[in-house]
């Protein structure tokens, strides 16, 4: 299949769609497709050879953040090229209603669209104004698919139509075969020692890692030689100001990490912890944790239990709860064989999420995307041969 | 002055043969994806229920021969019914035991192909009630679009690859994904 996908932020900035779709991309053409991904970009050197720049993009406050986004009639030219140049049997676009390069491959395109909504972003005022043009963009989209439970409901309430919720795919051998950090994670037995991580940016109250910060200092009280890994971005100081003194050399920054320290990281934790308080549509950390093959225990939200399978694949804790938390931590790192057996089942639970079977599906639309467009019944166990069915 | 008004009628009548071509041809447009999507839900209906035939014959389960002989059967009218005790008879089938790839791929098919005919309908029907589209009866070459309204036919998720060693776990991970749309 000749595939193209529309990445509408700047590809060369780390950040959950573009890994996304650097993933997907590279799954389909493992699977023998062809893919060209079209997106903005600043430095074109150091883009995957199947990336094709659309220039630099522009800083846009959008939905409670600043998107770098490009948009305009330069942008609409490249599109129009990179859509005649590409002849997709099917034009891939994320997130196409912010004002991106999404949004004008679709309002370019006259083939099959699929479009997947990754943010539960909220209806806006501005969207409830546009219901009228927003109809013309969606009535363009051939299928629609939504990376989880609650980006679907906000299509069906919002958007006034359905979604196949395919869940954001982990490359699980890239965390399972990751090499821990030197020392990592050291020892750990009963009462003593222990690893425990959290990934995130920490000065972002809805990461809930104060939450995590007052269970940690409980079990340092009782539990002598157990440290803290932090990795993500954020003000240090503050954000240890919660901790006493005696404790701070406990706690180890890695600062912001590329994916492959990621990686790395969680395989050098004892136990993984997910402290948010909310704002979580999915969890994708948790399931990159749990094919790293770390114990997991996350605050007890929506997104999270699912992902944990219900609490089968990882302890939940009562969101906000320091003393529950600190409670789990303790009886998780006394028990060895209690984590082992954790890891396992999340292993078992993560191997729904792994990129070639998560691919297959995100196939499976495509196949019904071109069925709904041209009336012949497409095979996806077919994928070079197409034209001939 | 007269050349003017013959100016702004000709520029009015010009604009508004614009916007009804570009009308029509989005009625033509949104009608054609719909009965195209339509066509390829039925294909892969008839795919399942064929699917559904192997297992029953291999396994045997007369009741699921039975209810896929209804699906490929059904009359227009009772299709619906046909096809919703389908998916009670495969679902019973796939709580006892593995029902294979060939039926799980068939009915994730189904599911998507439901979702996405559902969803070109309703932007079919939307442009159908549009004033213009009604008042000059733009839709009127094309048959009104139906939904077919059944039951998700999603089976449960593909047992795990790894063999299951505490087997209330696997269990647990076949029904949370059964359950989990």
């Amino acid at each position: 299949m000749r595939v193209g996908i529309v990445c509408p932020y700047s590809f060369d900035v780390p950040g959950g769609v573009q890994g996304h779709i650097r993933d997907l991309a590279e799954t389909l053409a493992g699977l023998g497709h062809r893919v060209s991904v079209l997106a903005p970009a600043h430095d074109e050197d150091a883009l995957p050879a199947y990336v094709v720049s659309a220039g630099r993009a522009v800083p846009v406050p959008y939905n409670g953040s600043v998107a770098r986004l490009a948009f305009g009639p330069l942008s609409a030219a490249r599109v129009r090229r990179w859509l005649a140049a590409g002849d997709f049997d099917v034009l891939h676009v994320h997130e196409p209603l912010s004002p991106s390069l999404s949004l004008l491959a679709v309002l370019c395109a006259r083939g099959p669209v699929v479009a997947t909504f990754h943010t539960a972003m909220t209806r806006s005022r501005a969207m409830a104004a546009a219901q009228n043009v927003l109809q013309l963009v969606l009535e363009r989209i051939t299928a629609r698919i939504a990376v989880s439970a609650l980006a679907r409901r906000v299509q069906v309430e919002h958007l006034d139509g359905g979604a196949v919720e395919i869940p954001n795919g982990v490359a699980v051998a890239a965390f399972r075969d990751a090499v821990a950090l030197p020392d990592l994670p050291g020892p750990c037995g009963p009462g003593h020692g222990g690893t425990v991580g959290f990934l995130g940016r920490y000065t972002e109250p809805r990461k809930g890692f104060p939450v995590l910060l007052e269970a940690f200092d409980r079990l340092a009280a009782r539990r002598p030689g157990v440290r803290l890994l932090v990795a993500g971005r954020g003000d240090r100081q503050s954000a240890l100001a919660q901790l006493p003194a005696a404790r701070h050399d406990q706690v180890t920054f890695l600062g912001m990490v590329s994916d492959e320290a990621k990686a790395r990281m969680l395989r050098s934790v004892d136990v993984y912890v997910a402290p948010n308080t909310g704002g979580e549509s999915f969890g994708m950390i948790l399931t990159e944790a749990m094919a790293a093959g770390a114990p997991v225990v996350a605050s007890d939200l929506d997104a999270f239990r699912r992902v944990l399978d219900g609490g089968a694949a990882g302890v939940l804790f009562p969101t906000g709860d320091a003393a529950a938390l600190d409670a789990a931590l303790g009886a998780l790192l006394d028990d060895p064989a209690g984590r082992a057996e954790l890891a396992a089942r999340a292993g078992r639970a993560v191997a729904a999420y792994d990129w070639p079977l998560v691919a297959g599906r995100v196939l499976e639309v495509y196949a019904t995307a071109i069925e709904a467009v041209s009336g012949r019944v497409v095979d996806t166990a077919l994928p070079l041969d197409l034209d001939v069915v | 002055m007269p050349d003017m008004l013959y100016t702004a009628v000709l520029l009015a009548v010009l604009v508004l043969a614009l916007y009804l071509a570009a009308t029509t041809a989005r009625v033509n447009r949104l009608h054609a994806r719909a009965g195209a999507a339509a066509r390829a839900l039925d294909a892969h209906l008839v795919r399942r229920a064929a699917a559904a035939a192997v297992l029953a014959e291999r396994l045997p389960a007369p009741l699921l021969y039975a209810a896929a002989r209804g699906a490929l059967d059904g009359a227009p009218g009772d299709r619906e019914a046909a096809e919703n005790a389908l998916t009670r008879q495969l679902r019973a089938v796939a709580a006892r035991c593995d029902v294979g790839e060939p039926v799980r791929a068939a009915s994730r098919r189904v599911a998507v192909a439901r979702q996405v005919h559902t969803d070109l309908v309703r932007d079919a029907l939307a442009v159908r009630r549009l004033r213009p589209v009604r008042l000059l009866r733009l839709a009127q070459q094309h048959a009104l679009p139906a939904y077919f309204d059944i039951d998700d036919p999603a089976l449960a998720g593909a047992p795990a690859p790894v063999p299951v060693g505490a087997g209330a776990a696997g269990v647990r991970t076949a029904t949370a994904q059964a359950t989990g749309d």
